[in-house]
């Protein structure tokens, strides 16, 4: 299986940046956008496999995007991400279509492997 | 005495008995008061009826005695010549035969028309008595016969006088007789034996004719006083010394005597010895109502105390759920606020590990390396903390299923098997066979499982011994976890379920949420937890799960 293409959403650039250093590090292709905007924007540019969403963002929150992305892009997977963690955003999270609810803090080998069984799933 | 917290119960007790005694005696004593006056009526309209009867019996009896006297003097007139009457030895043998047949006529003469005595006999001295200018010898010369009032006269003692005229050749005598006064007395007197009435004759002056008692004296004014004229049996009601009489009295003799007669009215003993059925209730009534009073005011009392209890308790379990769900908010806003900046330290760190890992020839690699390790470890252990906190705040559900508690115990001692043997605790296993399966939320009770047995295996430390047992209770499920360790003293024991307080010191994983997790996940669960410690012998954990069979599935997704 090829190494998926990955586009990681939040609003902290603090977050994005060493994310994006150590997924691309592992060889797996990644962009982030800082809201849910650019992040259509940039679904609607390139292709991707895999959508990792911060829930709670300024503007356009995660579970609009998740919306979205499920209805425009439906062959990109979604997996939420946050730090914000509430049962009823988890049981809407899974509901609207996001494979799986994550919390931060969380190991990125965790992480990636969830990707892949999003992807894997998905394809 | 009595603690002052309960003073305002007494009080109320108090009132409350009072109140009831009120509402029994008011209507006891009403409907007792009631049926006396009923009572009395009755007993006095009897009563009445009574005095009338004996009142009328008593004037036809005086009145036949009058008569029969006055009768029995003409006859005597009628039948003697003036010349037999004038010989004192026939006046002695009249008088003897009258007395002997117990007639009441006490001397017996013969008066000219000069009002001197021509004959007498009887027992006074009526020598150089002169009757001419009295009253009543022109009444018999004029109207043939007389009868008197009872008065003192020449003889100086109460006495009454019948006289009858006679009339031979063409001139007039007077026969005249004295009447003893205790006969007529008697007469009277015994109208009254039966009923206990005093029962006398007054003259139109008021004045005793015949005495009811041997206390008082004739011609005395009697204490009624003139009664007033009237026809008939009149009864009336009157007071004296405070007490009801009934007055009846009539007229007799032609309007000059009247007969009274007073009884006086039943007293309240009289009236209640009448209706002892009455009497024993109202006794019984009497005595009842305080000891009911007391007894009701006791019980509601007590309810009332219970309800105050409930209530408290009800206050206390509602501003504990308020507590708690405070604190689940704060929890999870503050792991939210935290959860943020660990996942950023963690990428950074993990930044500068790849870094690391991508220039091994470094020298101080190694070091930085370890550096970095400890603050993935420190993230880590934040970690640990938000999602426990996260995790006390939501009260997650996932659908309940059956479970076999004891396999869910086993497997959970298998996440601590590592622990278990660096510490060298012994654990006994004690599950009895009968074990049902219960419905319950397997991931809920393995966390409370795993919490009870870390603090056990902290509290017994190196070389311990825990005890777990299951068995089948209640229509469901207990399990008991058990330690030998230094147990918690009383005063920490009743705080250990609350958020926050621990007594292991701050260091480590210990939050001090453990135990409030417990609960609160017992809660849900629909079970029970329980703490039970001795300072020096150890803590025991009781657990209990409901079968959660009938209940349906209320352990589902149970949002906050």
């Amino acid at each position: 299986m090829a190494d998926p293409r990955v586009l990681l959403v939040d609003d902290e650039v603090e977050f994005l940046e060493p994310m994006k250093a150590r997924i691309e590090r592992r060889g797996i292709a990644c962009n982030t956008a800082t809201n849910g905007e650019d992040a259509l924007r940039a679904l609607a540019r390139e292709r991707f496999d895999c959508a990792v969403v911060d829930v709670r963002m300024p503007g356009m929150d995660g579970i609009e995007l998740l919306r979205r992305i499920r209805r425009d892009f439906p062959s990109v997977a979604v997996v939420l991400l946050t730090g914000h963690a509430s049962v009823e955003l988890g049981v809407q999270g899974m509901d609207l279509g996001a494979f799986e609810y994550l919390l931060k803090p969380i190991e990125l080998d965790d992480l990636l492997d969830t990707v892949r069984r999003a992807v894997a799933q998905q394809a | 005495m009595a603690q002052p917290a309960l003073s305002p119960y007494r009080r109320l007790r108090g009132q409350m008995f009072l109140v009831l005694l009120c509402f029994g005696y008011v209507p006891l004593i009403v409907m007792g008061a009631a049926g006396l006056m009923a009572n009395r009526e009755a007993a006095e309209a009897r009563m009445r009826n009574v005095l009338e009867a004996m009142v009328k019996n008593r004037r036809a009896t005086v009145e036949l005695f009058l008569e029969t006297t006055r009768r029995q003097l003409e006859l005597v007139a009628a039948s003697s010549s003036v010349e037999q009457l004038s010989l004192p030895t026939f006046l002695e043998a009249l008088l003897d035969q009258m007395r002997h047949d117990n007639g009441p006529i006490v001397d017996l003469g013969l008066i000219g028309d000069t009002g001197r005595y021509l004959a007498y006999a009887g027992p006074y001295r009526v020598e150089g008595l002169d009757y001419r200018d009295q009253g009543w010898f022109h009444e018999v010369l004029v109207l043939g016969r007389h009868e008197s009032d009872i008065f003192l006269g020449l003889r100086r003692f109460p006495h009454m006088v019948v006289a009858v005229k006679k009339r031979e050749a063409g001139r007039d005598w007077i026969v005249r007789a004295t009447i003893d006064t205790d006969i007529l007395s008697g007469l009277v007197r015994e109208g009254g034996l039966e009923s206990g009435a005093d029962v006398f004759i007054l003259n139109r002056a008021g004045e005793y004719q015949t005495k009811y008692s041997d206390s008082h004296r004739l011609m005395e004014k009697a204490e009624c006083g003139p009664q007033p004229l009237h026809s008939g049996v009149r009864v009336t009601v009157g007071r004296q010394d405070g007490r009801r009489q009934l007055i009846a009295t009539t007229w007799l003799r032609g309007d000059s005597w009247v007969l009274v007669a007073i009884q006086r009215a039943p007293g309240l003993a009289a009236l209640l010895g009448g209706q002892s059925a009455v009497a024993a209730l109202l006794a019984v009534g009497l005595v009842l109502v305080p000891v009911l009073s007391h007894v009701i005011a006791r019980h509601r009392l007590r309810q009332i105390r219970g309800l105050e209890r409930e209530r408290a308790a009800l206050y206390e379990s509602v501003a504990q759920d308020q507590k708690m769900a405070a604190i689940g908010r704060l929890a999870a806003g503050i792991a939210h606020e935290i959860n943020n900046p660990l996942a950023i330290i963690q990428a950074q760190a993990g930044v500068m590990a790849d870094m690391l890992a991508d220039d091994p020839a470094s020298r101080s690699c190694s070091e930085f390396r370890e550096r970095i390790g400890k603050i993935e470890a420190q993230v880590e252990r934040g970690r640990k903390v938000t999602h426990r906190l996260l995790g006390f705040s939501r009260r997650v559900g996932h659908e309940s299923e059956p479970v076999d508690v004891a396999a869910a115990i086993d497997e959970t001692l298998s996440f601590v098997e590592k622990e278990l043997e660096s510490l060298r605790v012994r654990i006994v296993r004690d599950y009895a066979a009968d074990v049902p399966i219960v419905r319950s939320n397997l991931s809920q009770m393995q966390q409370v499982f795993l919490n009870l047995v870390n603090n056990a295996l902290d509290a017994v430390g190196d070389g311990g011994e825990v005890r777990i047992g299951v068995s089948n209770k209640e229509r469901g499920v207990a399990v008991s976890i058990a330690d030998n360790g230094p147990g918690i003293p009383p005063a920490d024991l009743a705080r250990v379920f609350e958020p926050f307080y621990s007594t292991k010191g701050g260091a480590g994983r210990h939050s001090g949420l453990g135990l409030a997790i417990c609960q609160e996940i017992m809660r849900s669960l629909g079970g029970r937890i329980a703490v039970e410690s001795n300072v020096g012998v150890g803590t025991t954990f009781s657990l209990w799960f409901p079968s959660g069979h009938e209940r349906g599935d209320e352990g589902g997704v149970a949002g906050s």
